[in-house]
């Protein structure tokens, strides 16, 4: 997954980081949701332009005991210790080697669980002058752990083909031997940079940062939590403006659009359950506004002007053919490199993604919550949870009149489409196309595909 | 979703510097003060504290009269803050309802500096900020040079101590309330001791029935020893372990921070972020143009110094060492300490000219750090263009840029507020250092920069000026910042002028009215204030005014023929320095 570069002619700049290189080692026992937290750091960080990679010392063991029982674990066990040392120094060496290649951020996945191992590494580390920050998740709330277990650990590839109720016993053990000998982060350790999270972030300890990089990982991570929820995303209907092909603006819906808007609340019903709570989210324009209005009053609904559609300037209320024909380089301009390339007046990719900064700490934040936007925006959130690569994002196709759930998961997002059935116009255009929407290539939930649209 | 939140937080150990610095007098000041077109205009022998002291009537309609952060207009068509991303019908940001946050911890912990820090980037932010400093009341309260009693802090005071203390808590508090409800602020600041956990608990509840979310800060245990005697005034003191508070505790002046989190959102862990990176040390910023290239440089094209550029950086450097040196020896001739100076630190922009202006100062030893973001505003279409042309080719986008200086885009350009957002990073690494700093950047960069130093409103940024013959200096102060200049001496009188190079259509004053007149800019705001009285300068002649960074772009064209003309070709007055 390459990294697109803001260049001179896309007239871009994002988020840039300083030469600073930082070893981020998860500590904590099994099933407090270290991957989770790491997976996710990694994806924030990447979709943000920072290079950031997750080395997890899980798989490396894996590589030589691919299903191992929980007697490997036990410490008494010299050998399977020893083939854990050699994992983790594998795992070490491949991200130093990383490092020197240029990598900004390197996170190691595994408990880490001795004073003696956390020295180690970061003995290891200062060798090679990258900077150390240790991030311990805590959690002592057997519920949690237990709904932690069946939730996400017995999918883990340890168990592929396994029995459940056997896999979550066997992980039940494996937890035991660890807590055998954990050393939690203390005061003997205080000359570590470390963020140690208690209870999913009740309670927090942030030592010795030393850095801004630093600074802002760890603000992101302490706003992560692990209960389990799901994030509901739609586009808004059909507009008028989509009816002419014309990109922008602040039109109403059309009357397909209308129809989406009084179907959406059976849509999210069946979807989401009716007994759970669901927070609406929509922009400040109008399109969004009216096809939220038939949802349920019990449902807290906020708009956010962070969530309008990306703004398309001087190009606001026309058509691709009128654009193309006004201003034929930076049509051309565009479809080389649309991730950075901005609007005369207006926006691009990349400055959406630094204005919905706030929408995805909030998002990380909260639980179930439902996302009425417009098709830019939608692609920069799907983007940042499904791992999108940016020069791929801005071009997926996303249909009008669908609702998309994300469950986020400790090794991805599980995607599920519902169409309302509702026909509409297609707002997607492919990459150097004619100059007008088209239907996309594969039909339906192609929001994988590549193609282009409105703005 | 302005739900009821309400927290406490904890602020961390003091220094020094801070100690009793809080009321000292800034005569720069007072002619900002008259300049406000106040009925009282303020005397050069009066302090802010005495001002409030003889107000029997004191009421906290500002903080830019104490601290001089700058409020943000409540109007909801007016400006936004400076890297304010969004706006909203209530005025209230990130969803997060309003909070209270409750310092907490004995004085000389540097409440007051981190109060007033966070509260100037908050307001940067865009949230509406407001920070009550206790102290004020009570010595609005007790009237000029009068002492509270003595058992005044004791648990067990006299009735009569208890009757003072209640008035002082009452009149702040409904100065709180009144901010909150009716005047659409989102977080106040509430800065007193708040020395024991009942209270707290009860301060929570109070927030709570306004609907407003109670987050608490307090300093560290360590205590210096010599802060014992200070201590001894205040005996009782419960450090915050309330697990049912919302609290921020901030261990050995920040290198230690945890938190306890009942209901913290969004803007909660903003302010943790902001904390991560402060630190109480005082240290000084000095802010250097670089010098001038040898031919025709560009956004695009990167040129090296020219000769009297390479002259212009060796000259500023040797005045900057002088200055520091002279400095220290002023500070030790009045019998203040004769320890060595901090360290000095170089910023520059990944620009030829600014790394090589920092060259100098390299080659003795300093060190010189590149930063990608401090890359000077994008000028997008309007690059090599002259003024002319501009308004030839596009005169919508001039109409447009002289309504809204700040956040107007030329075609392809970034606008000032780009720009802030863009160096939001860098502000938070310039909270971080502890090194003195030296940042060599273009001339936007440093209007960015000293904008949010100085606190100044997002109107004024785009007209702050930064000559080549002056390195500004801004002192760190409890209250406010302070800015000064320090004349390069023998600059080339062409090399001198604000910046023609960059896209700054001279812009008349465009008839917005600061409601109260830019005081967070020690320069003449006045002309903003009031377009009509700011073109004759013959006040700004008089005055000593240590800085004078925000004359309007009409004074200055109005005043060009004073000034000594650009060298450049006139055909090209916009290309960069």
């Amino acid at each position: 997954m390459e990294l697109a570069r803001p260049s001179k002619k896309t007239n871009s700049v994002g988020v840039q980081v300083e030469d600073t290189q930082i070893c981020v080692v998860m500590v904590g026992l099994p099933a407090r949701g270290k991957s989770l937290i790491a997976q996710k750091a990694q994806r924030y960080l990447r979709w943000l332009s920072i290079d950031a990679k997750v080395f997890n010392v899980g798989n490396y063991r894996r590589h030589d005991t691919p299903q191992p029982t929980a007697e490997f674990f036990d410490t008494t066990n010299v050998e399977g210790e020893r083939m854990r040392r050699l994992a983790a120094e594998a795992a070490v060496k491949d991200m130093v080697a990383w490092f020197k290649k240029g990598g900004l951020i390197g996170i190691l996945d595994a408990t880490n669980s001795s004073k003696e191992r956390r020295r180690w590494i970061k003995d290891a580390m200062d060798a090679h002058g990258i900077e150390t920050l240790y991030v311990e998740s805590k959690c002592d709330d057997e519920d949690l752990i237990m709904s932690n277990i069946r939730e996400v650990k017995t999918t883990s590839p340890d168990y592929v083909g396994q029995d459940p109720e056997e896999a979550a016993k066997d992980f039940r053990n494996r937890i035991r031997n660890y807590e055998k000998v954990y050393e939690t982060i203390d005061d003997e350790e205080s000359d570590l940079t470390y963020l140690k999270i208690m209870d999913v972030g009740k309670q927090v300890i942030i030592n010795r940062i030393q850095d801004y990089l630093q600074s802002r990982v760890v603000y992101y991570l302490m706003n992560l939590h692990i209960r389990p929820r799901s994030i509901w995303l739609s586009r808004h209907g059909e507009s008028m403006y989509n009816l002419g092909g014309q990109i922008g603006g602040d039109a109403d819906l059309s009357e397909r659009g209308h129809e989406y808007a009084r179907r959406l609340p059976e849509l999210v019903r069946k979807s989401v359950g009716d007994d759970r709570p669901l927070t609406v989210w929509t922009s400040t324009l109008k399109r969004t506004i009216q096809t939220a209005r038939f949802l349920p009053e019990h449902y807290n609904q906020l708009q956010w002007k962070a969530l309008d559609e990306l703004d398309s300037g001087v190009c606001d209320g026309m058509t691709y053919a009128e654009i193309k024909e006004a201003y034929p380089e930076d049509f051309a301009a565009r479809d080389d490199d649309k991730y950075n390339y901005r609007y005369r007046g207006g926006e691009s990719y990349r400055d959406v993604v630094i204005r919905l900064e706030p929408i995805i700490m909030e998002l990380e934040r909260s639980e179930d919550i439902l996302i009425v936007t417009h098709q830019a925006v939608l692609r920069c959130i799907y983007a940042y949870f499904m791992k999108k690569d940016q020069r791929e994002s801005p071009w997926l196709n996303v249909p009008l009149h669908t609702l998309i759930k994300l469950t986020p998961r400790a090794y991805g997002t599980l995607e599920e489409f519902t169409s309302s059935g509702i026909s509409a116009v297609s707002t997607w255009r492919g990459k150097g196309s004619v100059a007008k929407h088209e239907e996309p290539l594969s039909q339906g939930n192609s929001l994988g595909s590549a193609g282009d649209g409105g703005s | 979703m302005d739900e009821a939140r309400s927290g406490l937080v904890a602020v961390p150990a003091g220094s020094q510097e801070l100690l009793f610095e809080e009321w000292k007098f800034r005569p720069e000041l007072a002619d900002t003060f008259t300049s406000e077109g106040s009925a009282n205009p303020v005397g050069t022998d009066r302090s802010t504290a005495e001002i409030a002291a003889n107000s029997p009537r004191y009421r906290r309609r500002s903080s830019t009269f104490i601290d001089g952060v700058h409020d943000v207009p409540d109007e909801t068509n007016s400006p936004m803050a400076p890297a304010q991303l969004y706006s909203t019908m209530s005025g209230r940001l990130f969803h997060s309802g309003r909070i209270a946050i409750v310092l907490v911890g004995l004085p000389a912990r540097g409440k007051t500096h981190i109060s007033v820090s966070l509260s100037r980037y908050l307001q940067w932010l865009g949230v509406k900020t407001r920070v009550f400093h206790l102290g004020d009341y009570r010595r609005a309260t007790m009237g000029p040079g009068v002492e509270v009693p003595d058992d005044y802090f004791f648990i067990n005071a006299s009735a009569a101590s208890v009757m003072i203390r209640q008035k002082i808590l009452k009149k702040c508090r409904e100065d709180i309330y009144a901010w909150l409800n009716h005047e659409n602020g989102q977080v106040a600041i509430y800065d007193a001791v708040n020395p024991l956990a009942n209270g707290r608990r009860a301060l929570a509840k109070e927030f709570a029935r306004h609907d407003v979310q109670f987050v608490g800060m307090d300093p560290n245990e360590a205590a210096k020893l010599y802060l014992k005697r200070i201590d001894m005034k205040i005996p009782y003191f419960e450090t915050m372990t309330e697990s049912d508070l919302n609290f921020i505790k901030m261990i050995n002046a920040g290198e230690r921070i945890s938190y306890n989190n009942v209901s913290f959102g969004y803007l909660s862990h903003r302010i943790v972020f902001y904390l991560m990176n402060l630190h109480i040390k005082s240290r000084r910023t000095f802010f250097a143009r670089a010098g001038t290239s040898r031919e025709q440089d560009s956004y695009k094209n990167d040129a090296h110094l020219s000769e009297e550029g390479n002259e212009y950086a060796k000259n500023m450097s040797e005045t900057l060492l002088e200055h520091r040196k002279a400095e220290r020896e002023a500070l030790i001739a009045s019998g203040g300490s004769d320890a060595p100076l901090k360290p000095l630190i170089v910023w520059t922009s990944t620009r030829k000219r600014t790394v090589e202006t920092a060259k100098y100062l390299e080659e003795l030893g300093y060190k010189v750090r590149q930063r990608s973001q401090m890359s000077q505003l994008n000028p997008g279409v309007c690059e090599k263009l002259s003024e002319n042309a501009i308004r030839r080719l596009y005169p919508e986008e001039i109409a447009l840029h002289e309504q809204d200086p700040y956040h107007h885009r030329y075609p392809r350009a970034e606008s000032y507020h780009d720009l802030a957002v863009r160096l939001e990073p860098i502000i938070l690494e310039l909270e971080r250092e502890q090194s003195d700093l030296l940042i060599v950047a273009h001339e936007s960069v440093l209007r960015v920069l000293y904008g949010y130093l100085m606190a100044c409103d997002a109107m004024s940024i785009p007209t702050l000026k930064f000559p080549r013959n002056e390195i500004i200096e801004i002192l760190p102060a409890s209250y406010q910042n302070e800015a000064k200049r320090i004349k390069i001496p023998g600059v080339a009188p062409a090399l001198i002028p604000g910046s023609p190079e960059d896209i700054r259509i001279p812009v008349p004053p465009s008839g917005f009215v600061s409601p109260l007149s830019g005081m967070g800019t020690p320069a003449m705001l006045s002309g903003i204030a009031t377009p009509v009285d700011s073109p004759s300068s013959s006040h700004f002649k008089d005055t000593p005014a240590p800085v004078r960074l925000a004359e309007l772009a009409a004074h200055q064209a109005a005043t060009a023929s004073e000034k000594p003309k650009p060298d450049r070709k006139p055909e090209n007055p916009l290309s960069r320095d």
